[in-house]
C-alpha cells in the first residue's frame, strides 16, 4: 500500500515536472524572444496613443520572435510618478522603459544605478538625430540616463473671436495694449484670463510668472536669487492678473478650472502646452478656429523669449543582460528616428527634442511651430528650472499674495526659502 | 506523561504554524517599514542613493518648520473637530433613531449613505458646492444677500470648509452607536418611566452612561482618523491656500514628491507619536470606563 503510494506520487510529479522539461528544451533550441515592459503614458485618451500604439506594433512585426514592447498602460501621470519615484527608491526599476519630466527633482534619479546610461551606447548617427540643447539639457554630470523625447514651448491662447467682440482685432503686441484689451473684455463682462493657485505647480499661473520673470531677468533669470527684482516685479503682475483680470475662483482653482471657464468661454486669453490643441472638447468650441497663439508683450527689456520645457525624457532600465540592454536601444532608436516621431507629431500636435521634417498642416498646431521658430530664444518655466519643492512652495504661497495676506518681496523670500543655493 | 509532552509540543507546533503567516504579514507590512521609517528619519537620504546619517537634524528642521506648524495645528483642529463635533452629532442621531420613529430605517440608510460613495467622488462634488458660482453660495445670497464667497480659496474659511465636509458625514459612528444603544435593556427605560423620568432625563442618565464605552471607542477612532487625514483635503484644496488646509499627512506626501525621503519619514514618525498620544491621552482621561482597558484588565 506505502509502495503504491509512493509510485503515485513519483508519477504525480513527473508528469507535473515533464511539460517544464518539454518547454526547456523548446526553448534551448531557439533563440528565446526578449520581452520589453515599457510603462508608457501615451494611452488612452492621450493624442499620442493611437501613433505610439501603431509604431510598437510595427516594431513588434519587424522584431517577431526576437523582441517583443509590451505597453503597460499609465493613464493617471500622478499615480505614474508616484509608481517612477517608489520603484527607484525600492531599488527596482518601473520598467524596462519609462517616460520621467525632466527637471532639477527628477534629475536625483540620476545618481540611481537602475537606470542605463545612454551616452555610451549614442553612437554619432543616433545622437545627431537630437537637438542638440535638449540633450545638453538632459545630461547630467556627464551622464545621460534619459533621453529628451517631447519638448514644449508654454505660449499664450488668444480667444480671437472674444477679442474681436471688443473691437480687438490683434494679439497685443505692448503692455498698454494688453491692459487695454483686458480692460474692455472686463468691462464686457469677459474675464480676461484663467488664472489659478491650486494643484501642486499653479500650472496656468506659472507659466504667465515664467514669462514675466524672463522678460525682466532675461533667459538666465532662473540662475539668480528669487529675490532678485524681477522675480519681485514679476510677483507683482501676476499679482494683477489674479487681482483684476481673473474670475473670481482663482485663488484654490487647479488646471482643470482654469482650462474649464477657456473652453467654456468665460476667460478669453490662456496658457497652456500644444498638448492641450489635440482635445477634443476645444475643437468642440465655436471659438477654436480664432485661436492665436503667441507670447505675452514684453514687460521687460527682454523681448521674444518663449518659455519652454522638456516635457517627457524616455529612460531604460539597465540591465547586466547585454542583449535586453541591446534590445532596448533598437527599440529606442526605432522609437525616437525622425520617421517615428513625424508619425507621434502628426497625429497629437506634440513638440519634440527629435529633428524632423514635419510641418504641422493643421492651423492650431502649425502656430505652435511658428512661435517656435519666431522666438529668439527660449528659455525654462519655473517648475522645469526650479524643479517641483520650489514650485509647490510658489503654487501655495501665490493664494497669498493674491489675497494681500503676503507683499510680493515676502513672497520672493519663501519661495527663495526652498531654493538649494 | 511523555504522551502529553508530544501532544503539548505538536498544540504549540500547530499555533506557531497558523501564527506564522500573520506573523510574517506584519514583520514585513509593519515592523520592518515602522523601523525603516525611524531609520531613515534619522538620515539624509533623498530615495536614490547612499543615505548619510545626520543625527536630529531633521527633527529639528521638522519642528521649526512653519509648515509642518501649520500642518500640525490643522490635524489637531481635525481630530478635535471629528471627536467632539462628528461623534457628539452621530450620538444625538443614533440616540433619536434608538426610539424607532416613523421613517427610522429610511434614515439610518441615507446617513450610512455617504459611507460607500468614494471619497474621490464626494470631494469632487463638495468642491462644484464650494465654488464661487456654485450652489452653496447661490442659496446665501438668495436667502441672505451675501456676497458671493470664495470658500476653499480663502485661507480663512477653507480649513472650516473642509472639516465641515466630513463631519457631517456620521453614519459610520451613527451605526455603531445605534446598535449599542439598541442592546439597552428596555426595562430601564420603563422604571425610568414608573419613576416620572422625561425623555431627556432618560436619554442623560440611561442612554449617555451606557453608551459611554461605546462613544470612547468611537471618539477614539475618530480622533486617530482626524490625525492621519489626507485624502479629502488633497483633492479639494492641495493643502492650501498658503498651507491653510495642510496636514502632517499632506506634509509627508509633499516631501516624498519631491523626494525628500528621509524628510516625509521624519513627518511620519511625528505622526505616528502624536496619534499614539492622541490615543494614550483619551484612555487616560476615561480609561476606567474604556471597554478596551477592561479587556486589557
Amino acid at each position: 500500500m506505502m509502495k503504491n503510494s509512493r509510485l503515485i506520487a513519483v508519477l504525480l510529479l513527473l508528469c507535473l515536472l515533464s511539460p517544464l522539461a518539454a518547454q526547456g528544451q523548446a526553448e534551448s533550441g531557439q533563440q528565446k524572444e526578449i520581452e520589453l515592459r515599457w510603462a508608457s503614458i501615451w494611452v488612452g485618451n492621450d493624442s499620442k496613443a493611437p501613433a505610439v500604439e501603431a509604431l510598437v506594433k510595427e516594431f513588434n512585426t519587424k522584431n517577431a520572435g526576437k523582441i517583443k514592447v509590451v505597453i503597460e498602460p499609465q493613464p493617471d501621470y500622478n499615480a505614474y510618478e508616484q509608481k517612477v519615484r517608489t520603484s527607484l527608491a525600492a531599488g527596482q526599476a518601473p520598467a524596462d522603459i519609462f517616460t520621467i519630466k525632466f527637471n532639477p527633482t527628477t534629475a536625483t534619479f540620476y545618481q540611481s544605478d537602475l537606470l542605463m546610461d545612454f551616452q555610451g551606447k549614442l553612437d554619432d548617427a543616433w545622437k545627431s538625430t537630437f537637438d542638440a540643447g535638449s540633450l545638453e539639457q538632459s545630461t547630467v554630470d556627464g551622464m545621460l540616463k534619459s533621453l529628451p523625447m517631447e519638448t514644449a514651448i508654454l505660449p499664450i491662447w488668444y480667444n480671437m473671436d472674444a477679442l474681436k467682440s471688443v473691437g480687438v482685432n490683434t494679439i497685443p503686441a505692448t503692455v498698454q495694449q494688453m491692459y487695454d484689451t483686458f480692460d474692455k473684455l472686463k468691462a464686457a463682462g469677459i474675464a480676461p484670463t484663467s488664472q489659478m493657485t491650486g494643484d501642486t505647480n499653479a500650472w496656468t499661473s506659472m507659466i504667465w510668472f515664467s514669462h514675466f520673470a524672463v522678460s525682466l531677468g532675461g533667459p538666465n533669470v532662473w540662475d539668480k536669487p528669487f529675490t532678485d527684482p524681477a522675480f519681485v516685479e514679476a510677483a507683482k503682475l501676476i499679482k494683477k492678473m489674479i487681482q483684476e483680470y481673473s474670475t473670481a475662483d482663482a485663488v484654490g482653482l487647479g488646471a482643470g478650472g482654469s482650462g474649464g471657464h477657456f473652453l467654456a468661454g468665460r476667460t478669453a486669453v490662456f496658457s497652456n502646452g500644444p498638448w492641450y490643441a489635440g482635445r477634443a472638447d476645444l475643437a468642440a468650441t465655436p471659438f477654436f478656429d480664432s485661436i492665436k497663439i503667441g507670447g505675452l508683450p514684453a514687460v521687460g527689456e527682454y523681448e521674444g523669449i518663449m518659455i519652454s520645457r522638456l516635457q517627457a525624457n524616455i529612460c531604460a532600465a539597465s540591465s547586466k543582460d547585454a542583449a535586453k540592454e541591446q534590445a532596448i536601444v533598437s527599440f529606442l532608436k526605432f522609437l525616437t528616428s525622425p520617421s517615428s516621431i513625424a508619425k507621434i507629431a502628426e497625429t497629437s500636435g506634440a513638440m519634440f527634442a527629435i529633428k524632423t521634417d514635419y510641418r504641422p498642416v493643421n492651423n492650431l498646431q502649425k502656430q505652435f511651430y511658428d512661435v517656435n521658430a519666431a522666438a529668439s530664444t527660449t528659455a525654462f518655466d519655473l517648475e522645469a528650472a526650479l524643479g517641483s519643492e520650489v514650485t509647490l512652495e510658489f503654487a501655495q504661497q501665490l493664494g497669498a499674495l493674491a489675497l494681500d495676506r503676503i507683499s510680493a518681496e515676502e513672497f520672493c523670500a519663501l519661495v527663495d526659502r526652498k531654493i538649494e543655493h | 506523561m511523555q504522551a502529553v509532552g508530544i501532544r503539548n509540543r505538536w498544540i504549540w507546533s500547530a499555533r506557531i504554524l497558523f501564527l506564522l503567516p500573520v506573523a510574517l504579514l506584519f514583520f514585513f507590512f509593519f515592523i520592518y517599514p515602522f523601523f525603516f521609517t525611524v531609520f531613515t528619519s534619522f538620515t539624509s537620504w533623498r530615495g536614490i542613493g547612499a543615505m548619510k546619517f545626520n543625527g536630529i537634524k531633521n527633527y529639528t528642521k521638522l519642528i521649526t518648520d512653519p509648515t509642518f506648524q501649520k500642518a500640525l495645528r490643522n490635524n489637531i483642529v481635525w481630530a478635535l473637530s471629528q471627536g467632539l463635533i462628528q461623534v457628539p452629532l452621530a450620538c444625538l442621531v443614533a440616540m433619536i433613531l434608538v426610539r424607532k420613529p416613523f421613517g427610522w430605517r429610511g434614515l439610518r440608510t441615507i446617513y450610512y449613505l455617504p459611507n460607500v460613495i468614494s471619497t474621490v467622488a464626494l470631494a469632487m462634488v463638495w468642491v462644484a458646492i464650494y465654488n464661487v458660482d456654485g450652489p452653496l453660495n447661490a442659496i446665501l445670497s438668495g436667502l441672505f444677500g451675501m456676497e458671493k464667497h470664495n470658500w476653499l480659496g480663502n485661507p480663512d474659511t477653507a480649513l472650516f470648509a473642509v472639516i465641515f465636509q466630513t463631519v457631517i458625514y456620521i453614519g459610520y459612528f451613527m451605526i455603531v452607536l445605534l446598535a449599542s444603544a439598541m442592546n439597552i435593556p428596555r426595562s430601564l427605560y420603563e422604571a425610568a418611566e414608573i419613576d416620572g423620568a422625561s425623555t431627556l432625563v432618560q436619554e442623560i442618565n440611561i442612554t449617555l452612561p451606557m453608551l459611554r464605552g461605546t462613544l470612547i471607542t468611537t471618539m477614539t477612532l475618530a480622533m486617530a482618523y482626524g490625525m492621519r487625514h489626507f485624502e479629502a483635503t488633497f483633492l479639494m484644496t492641495g493643502g492650501g491656500p498658503a498651507y491653510a488646509t495642510t496636514t502632517m499627512g499632506i506634509d509627508l506626501y509633499l516631501k516624498m514628491d519631491a523626494l525628500r525621503y528621509s524628510e516625509a519619514s521624519t513627518s511620519g514618525v511625528f505622526l505616528i507619536i502624536m496619534g499614539t498620544l492622541v490615543i494614550t491621552l483619551l484612555r487616560k482621561l476615561f480609561g476606567s470606563s474604556d471597554p478596551m482597558s477592561e479587556m486589557a484588565q
